[in-house]
């Protein structure tokens, strides 16, 4: 099992430094698969296809068959199936489980056998829209306004939301009630990924594919040279508080490191430990636990144990290279490979070098899930999708062993927690499944509101100004607030 | 229109075909019509509603007087003006771009239609001083912003040269400069080549004139090219304070949309935007910043042309 | 030609001559290399890989520019960069005919025809020229979506028709280089007035049309803003929205330097070249005016 784990993790690192680098001359296999946006599955294969495609209408038939007895629910009469996301991750993972396409499976078992496909004549239309800015909820909102009565190819089938803001989708008439569509929520799922997707009412309206426990990514180098030790429950005891990591953070500058490579690394660990929202009753409060932040990442730009650098720039990627200086970097399993791209990188990176350990404060960070639209004209297809990558044990094993992610099923997590021989090369052979197996049932879904995304991450931004001594700590806080008033209008009432 | 009378013995003839002037100007205005003039109505209509989306709800519209004009010119807690801080953001941007921009056009234009320098080359130096106009702002922007990042070649210099990183987005002056920099860029090619046309239009008899006179080349500059050249010049300055008032996409990508440092280069359309595009689609208060915006355009060419005018008529 | 010619710089005396000659040229070198060194950044930094680009810059072209073009081609976020190019052409080509044509139209009616409200329509357009596009956006937005014009073409090539600052330089051009005795002799030859138009004036314009052509197509094929608005089915999205969503990826795993750069590229080399093509018509056309001059 090991082993395969190893060969995935390779095998993911060549074809992300192949999409990264564009210079790799074996990358034709792997890029050569992305040509098309509009793909009718069935042309897509061999003659392979056909067979999965009946089974898709089986299943199809099986999901809506329940609804007999209570819920009625439209048969399927849209020939597209459109998709509203805001990058391509799960575009993979469903081209990969869903459509069971070959290409994406090479080195990587034979599992595109069992994917169910798409039935016969129905195409996908992914629409990207970039989550810069807020363009993919402006686009969000403007399109399932009106989805209703848009045209059959116009129609939204179902679309992914991120923790920040699936509360303004999930408590929302927009989206459907799983029941609508003939689905449960099935016993393996992490509760908190349920109650992220319900409406105030307790309707459940979607479901996640993976779970989200973050936690401090440390190199082992560094906290060798630094605390002695880089064995994951040792780093842990001399990190388990923020006096603690306060004062590594200074025994790190001595020793000519830096502690965080953004100054907004911990912001999330802060803002998801928050005990009240941002907003109640239409009136922003500031939570606590961000103002405790506020004066840590003071302190550390003050002393010099951070950069000034954003939580996603490339001054900060740059220190995951092999010649960073960066001790901890903070971030769940989908950070590996979606942002640690430097630190595979097979000549400047340093896979194998990495470690992680729970930190100060136990959290999660982020979280794709998929909503159905109302409206849709696919609500089988739809309802098999969402019960394919929430319930299906062998598609959630695949995001294991293939993928390295955090699926959402307690059963699988618990199961390789307990594996001895599974580990991951990138973080030295730690299984990290045991630690987030051990934080999982702390994650709580707690305080959120509509109006979270803007305020987590437009706080810290306005935050630097003050930080660096651009103006006092007022003014930087009337500018935030004055960006609430734009985002929110009368909505939300400022101090 | 320094030769408009040209059309003056003709004016007697073109009667009968007066109605055909019509005809020739239908379509513009059919269209301008359509596409700017009703949608410009309609967004100062929106300007007395209360009309944003609170997550997926519609708020209103709900007529509510001037209350968006009191909102938008209502100080923050701490006495500080937004509007006008963006105004000034604008204005101070603009400037230090197009005063570079017009100067640059000038002594270019002035080089260039020079008989007497016999500079070699022109069709090549012409083609290229355009060029920069042709790259997408976006690239442009996000060139810079490499270039000049604290992690880019222009501080790797200075650090090999023993000197400290320079943190060029965080200092409200080489922030400013940087973009009013790309714009004076982007924009002096195309100023040239209006203003040589505007040159090159002059009527030649008078430089003739002026030479038999014995005039100094500085005097034939101020005395006969700029007075006649003014009509294009207000073209120029006009265009360019368009053009100015409408500084979005540069600002925007080089501060990614937030106008740091502390708000210091965040442009009146960027705010317009993040009402229009933002979360909450607010049109009422999108609104109200056009009104400003249109009022604010009204009274900057006014003063052009008005500053301006008088020395268009000029004599001698 | 040149003995009467506007010229600031003295003949007279060879030695300040010289001097301005030299000055001159140092500027002009000066000038050159700061238009073009934005170009040649970012056509090196299209030959560059990813991680080459994040040691810094470099002034010799590397070995990727194909990788590049391969990974922009196969970008499954992208419909397909032919596409792009192909809608963004279509676009600024036709706005710019559109553009140019109308604008020349109208200057011709109010600069030949004398009607009653000839002033004011002139005065009325001089007054519009200023108000920036985005103050009418949003109602702008509101229309196209009610009459169903989002993902078509339409609400971005029609306001080309009137394009109040492609008028002001029309009607000036006309007023300085057409004799209006041409209209009146194709009259007295029974010419259709939009024939005399079409077939007479547009011919002499056509410096002027080439100036605006080549500023009206980049004007179009460089907009972000409106197509944002309109468009958002991949299919018919065009370059600059394609760039922003490639740009907007730059933080995550499929982020690429490489490709943003290539995308850049891809959306120059059309341009230069239509830009070439007619540059010289707009060196001509300046030439053309002081011929007539």
């Amino acid at each position: 099992m090991k082993k395969r784990v190893v060969s995935a993790v390779l095998a993911s690192a060549l074809l992300v430094a192949a999409a990264g680098c564009g210079n790799n001359n074996n990358n034709s296999s792997s890029s050569g698969t992305t040509t098309t946006t509009t793909t009718a599955a069935p042309s897509n294969n061999s003659a392979d296809t056909t067979t999965t495609t009946t089974k898709a209408e089986e299943k199809t038939d099986d999901a809506a068959a329940p609804a007999a007895s209570g819920v009625s629910i439209a048969t399927d009469t849209g020939k597209k199936l459109r998709i509203g996301c805001w990058n391509d991750e799960f575009q993979g993972f469903f081209e990969k489980y869903y459509l069971g396409t070959k290409e994406l499976h090479e080195g990587q078992g034979d599992y595109y056998d069992k994917a169910p496909g798409l039935p016969e004549g129905v195409e996908i239309e992914w629409v990207t829209t970039p989550s810069e800015g807020g363009a993919y909820q402006t686009w969000l909102d403007t399109n399932l306004v009106k989805n209703a009565s848009a045209s059959a190819d116009d129609k939204i089938d179902f679309f992914l939301a991120e923790a920040d803001y699936i509360t303004k989708y999930a408590d929302s008439d927009y989206t459907l009630n799983i029941s609508e569509l003939g689905l449960t929520v099935p016993s393996t799922v992490y509760d908190y990924t349920v109650k992220a997707a319900s409406d105030r009412n307790g309707n459940v309206k979607g479901g996640s594919f993976q779970c989200c426990p973050s936690t401090i990514i440390y190199r082992r180098s560094i906290a060798k040279d630094v605390l002695g030790t880089d064995d994951p429950a040792e780093v842990q005891s001399k990190l388990d508080s923020w006096d603690k990591f306060n004062s590594v953070a200074a025994q790190a500058k001595d020793k000519g490191y830096l502690m965080t490579g953004s100054f907004q690394e911990t912001f999330r660990v802060f803002s998801n430990n928050a005990t009240s929202p941002w907003v109640t009753d239409g009136q922003l409060t500031i939570p606590d636990a961000v103002n405790e932040w506020k004066d840590q990442a003071k302190m550390f730009l003050d002393n010099g144990y951070t950069l000034k650098s954003d939580v996603w720039g490339q001054e900060k990627t740059d220190q995951m290279y092999a010649d960073g200086k960066v001790m901890c970097f903070f971030g769940p399993a989908w950070y590996f490979n979606f942002c640690m791209t430097n630190a595979m990188d097979p000549e400047k990176g340093c896979s194998g070098d990495w470690g992680i350990c729970v930190g100060p404060q136990s959290h999660f960070w982020g979280g794709t899930w998929l909503l159905a639209a109302t409206g849709t004209d696919n609500p089988g297809l739809v309802a098999d999708i969402i019960k394919t990558f929430t319930e299906n044990q062998d598609v959630l094993e695949q995001l294991i062993v293939v993928d390295g992610q955090v699926p959402n099923s307690t059963d699988l997590v618990a199961k390789y927690a307990a594996d001895s021989t599974y580990g991951s090369d990138f973080l030295g052979g730690q299984n990290p499944l045991t630690l987030y197996n051990t934080m999982t049932s702390s994650i709580k879904w707690e305080n959120h509101t509509a109006y979270d995304q803007i305020c987590n991450e437009k706080f810290p931004e306005k935050m630097l100004d003050y930080f660096i001594g651009n103006c006092d700590e007022a003014t930087a806080l009337q500018n935030f607030y004055g960006l609430v008033n734009e985002s929110y209008g009368n909505a939300v009432q400022t101090p | 229109m320094s030769s408009t009378t040209n059309t003056v013995p003709v004016k007697h003839k073109s009667i009968s075909y007066a109605k055909w002037g019509y005809f020739f100007i239908a379509p513009f205005f059919v269209v301008y019509v359509a596409c700017s003039l009703i949608p410009l109505f309609s967004t100062f209509y929106n300007a007395f509603f209360e009309n944003y989306i609170d997550g997926l709800t519609q708020v209103g519209p709900n007529f509510v007087g001037f209350e968006n004009f009191v909102t938008l010119f209502t100080p923050r807690p701490d006495g500080r003006l937004e509007i006008i801080n963006y105004t000034g953001n604008t204005m101070i941007m603009w400037i230090m771009g197009a005063v570079p921009q017009i100067i640059f056009a000038l002594l270019l234009a002035v080089i260039f239609t020079s008989d007497r320098m016999k500079i070699k080359g022109q069709p090549f130096f012409k083609t290229v001083i355009y060029m920069p106009n042709i790259i997408m702002a976006a690239a442009f922007a996000m060139l810079f912003f490499t270039l000049f990042s604290r992690v880019g070649p222009v501080n790797q210099m200075i650090q090999a040269n023993g000197g400290e990183v320079f943190d060029f987005f965080n200092n409200k002056w080489s922030a400013r400069g940087i973009i009013a920099f790309i714009n004076f860029l982007m924009w002096f090619g195309n100023t040239t080549i209006l203003l040589m046309a505007g040159i090159m239009g002059i009527d030649q008899s008078l430089f003739e004139a002026a030479a038999i006179d014995g005039a100094k080349s500085s005097q034939v500059f101020f005395k006969i090219t700029i007075p006649l050249l003014m009509p294009i010049i207000i073209y120029v300055v006009i265009t360019a304070l368009i053009g100015g008032l409408q500084m979005f996409d540069v600002p925007q990508i080089i501060s990614s949309g937030s106008g740091a440092p502390n708000n210091t280069t965040k442009t009146l359309v960027m705010s317009l935007n993040a009402y229009i595009n933002g979360a909450s689609k607010n049109y009422g208060m999108a609104g109200v910043i056009s009104i400003y915006l249109f009022i604010i355009t009204g009274v900057l060419s006014f003063i052009v042309f008005k500053f301006t005018e008088p020395k268009k008529g000029g004599k001698k | 030609m040149a003995g009467g010619k506007m010229d600031y710089f003295d003949k007279s005396n060879k030695a300040s001559l010289t001097v301005s000659r030299v000055l001159s040229y140092i500027f002009l070198i000066f000038v050159t290399i700061l238009s073009l060194f934005s170009f040649y950044l970012l056509i090196i930094n299209a030959t560059r890989s990813h991680a080459q680009m994040a040691t810094g810059f470099e002034l010799l072209p590397k070995e990727n520019f194909i990788n590049n073009f391969i990974t922009v081609w196969n970008d499954r976020n992208l419909y397909f960069i032919p596409q792009g190019m192909l809608n963004s052409f279509i676009v600024a080509a036709c706005t710019c005919i559109l553009t140019t044509y109308f604008s020349a139209m109208t200057a011709y009616g109010i600069c030949v025809y004398d009607f009653r409200a000839k002033k004011a329509v002139h005065k009325f357009i001089i007054l519009v020229m200023m108000i920036p596009t985005q103050v009418s956006a949003l109602g702008f937005i509101n229309i196209v979506n009610n009459l169903n014009l989002t993902n078509t073409y339409w609400p971005l090539i029609i306001p080309g028709i009137a394009a109040p600052a492609t008028y002001f330089y029309m009607k000036q051009y006309i007023d300085s280089t057409l004799p209006l005795e041409i209209v009146e002799a194709a009259r007295v030859d029974g010419s259709n007035e939009f024939r005399t138009f079409n077939s007479i004036c547009l011919p002499i314009l056509k410096p002027a049309i080439a100036v605006q052509m080549i500023f009206a197509f980049v004007a179009s094929w460089n907009n972000f803003f409106t197509p944002a608005l309109v468009l958002d089915k991949k299919e018919m999205l065009t370059l600059p929205i394609m760039l922003s969503i490639v740009r907007s990826n730059l933080n995550s795993r499929t982020g690429d330097y490489g490709e943003v750069y290539m995308i850049i590229f891809l959306s120059i080399v059309p341009v230069v070249i239509v830009y070439l093509f007619l540059s010289k018509f707009i060196i001509g056309g300046v030439t053309l005016g002081s011929v007539k001059g």
